[in-house]
């Protein structure tokens, strides 16, 4: 009869991958490549405000961006219309990206020669926020139809993020969506994240969020880190 | 879905495992998954056969234990339940409590031979 015996592992799931993602953080740091990683449910407007901050930032930075889908390649289409370097990394039906397959699409698109590079997260509130990508920052948009509720429905992708954009003010006053009520909400589960309310199709606000981009990306060079604990 | 891609993360740091420890055959793995893990054990039971089939792990069976979501009220510092109070002190009522466990997803033990 053949002895089995009980091996402790001791292991968390996740932790294969956080050591990815740190090593892909620290290259990035050393190639001076700022990676945004960008998360959000689908129809929240992620592509719109992607043209957008390309057209406000592509004459100071060189951009490139890494579209995940779990099929398809339109957003890569829509994107590559405006000259940025942009490649699409199909999932293949998976729900989430992580740290290798990252990599993968940082390699494929030639990472050292971007200032900054946004990672289009697959469209999903729940996986992406337990997968750290390697990113600098991570950013989330919550477009207003969704509702102002969605920080108690996802409380982990709230924590996990540096930056929210409230997109689609633009049609405020037609849904019942009040502003003060999610900054409330969301300071109870995150205290230091920053809010930006936008409209990708009018431009309002995509000023202060290109700022706010334009500081993280020199905060990142900056030779000596201070004190910045990337999420 | 969001199981799958969970499940496999587990089965390859299984692998890696096993061949470091050679083993040649894993019997049961264990893992351990908070009750505020994002994670729904059921799922996780649901979708394991179809991870593992046609791997070495076909046979291999899977145990999975629930651990608590278990909070410390700020106020009196009664450890509670969360889940089952609703995240409200049971003791005095006061709703910021700092949370102890709950958010594991642990691969605790392999049985292997």
């Amino acid at each position: 009869m053949e002895v089995y015996k009980v091996l402790e592992i001791k292991k968390s799931v996740y932790e294969n991958n956080d050591r990815e993602a740190e090593l892909l953080r620290q290259e990035l740091k050393k190639e001076q490549t700022f990676l945004l990683n960008l998360m959000s449910s689908p129809g929240s407007g992620k592509t719109t405000t992607l043209l957008r901050t390309i057209e406000a930032l592509k004459d100071e930075m060189r951009i490139a961006i890494l579209e995940a889908d779990i099929d398809s390649d339109v957003d890569a289409h829509t994107v590559a219309k405006t000259g940025t370097k942009v490649i699409q990394l199909h999932t293949g039906g998976m729900c989430h990206l992580d740290a290798g397959m990252t990599r993968q699409g940082l390699d494929g698109i030639g990472s050292e020669d971007a200032d900054l590079v946004v990672l289009e997260n697959v469209g999903n509130l729940v996986c992406p926020a337990e997968f750290d990508t390697g990113a600098s920052k991570n950013a989330m948009i919550l477009s207003v139809p969704e509702g102002d509720d969605k920080p108690l429905k996802y409380p982990l992708m709230f924590s996990i993020v540096d930056v929210l954009l409230i997109n689609k003010i633009d049609v405020l006053e037609h849904f019942d969506f009040d502003l003060d009520v999610l900054r409330a909400q969301v300071n109870k589960i995150n205290p230091n994240l920053i809010v930006i309310p936008i409209s990708a199709k009018t431009g309002e606000g995509i000023g202060e969020w290109a700022d706010w981009l334009r500081g993280a990306v020199k905060n990142w060079n900056q030779p000596e880190p201070v004190v910045e604990s990337p999420a | 879905m969001h199981e799958l891609g969970i499940v496999y993360e587990v089965i390859k740091i299984v692998d890696e495992f096993a061949l470091a420890n050679n083993l040649t055959k894993v019997d049961k793995i264990i893992l351990e998954i908070g009750q505020l893990s994002q994670t729904i054990p059921h799922f996780v039971e649901a979708c394991y056969p179809a991870a593992v089939s046609d791997t070495p792990y076909q046979e291999t069976k899977l145990e999975i234990i629930v651990l608590p979501a278990r909070g410390e009220c700020q106020a009196c510092h009664e450890i509670f339940n969360v889940v089952d109070h609703r995240k409200i002190c049971p003791n005095c009522q006061a709703e910021d409590f700092s949370l102890i466990s709950g958010r594991e997803f642990n691969i605790k033990e392999v049985v292997a031979y």
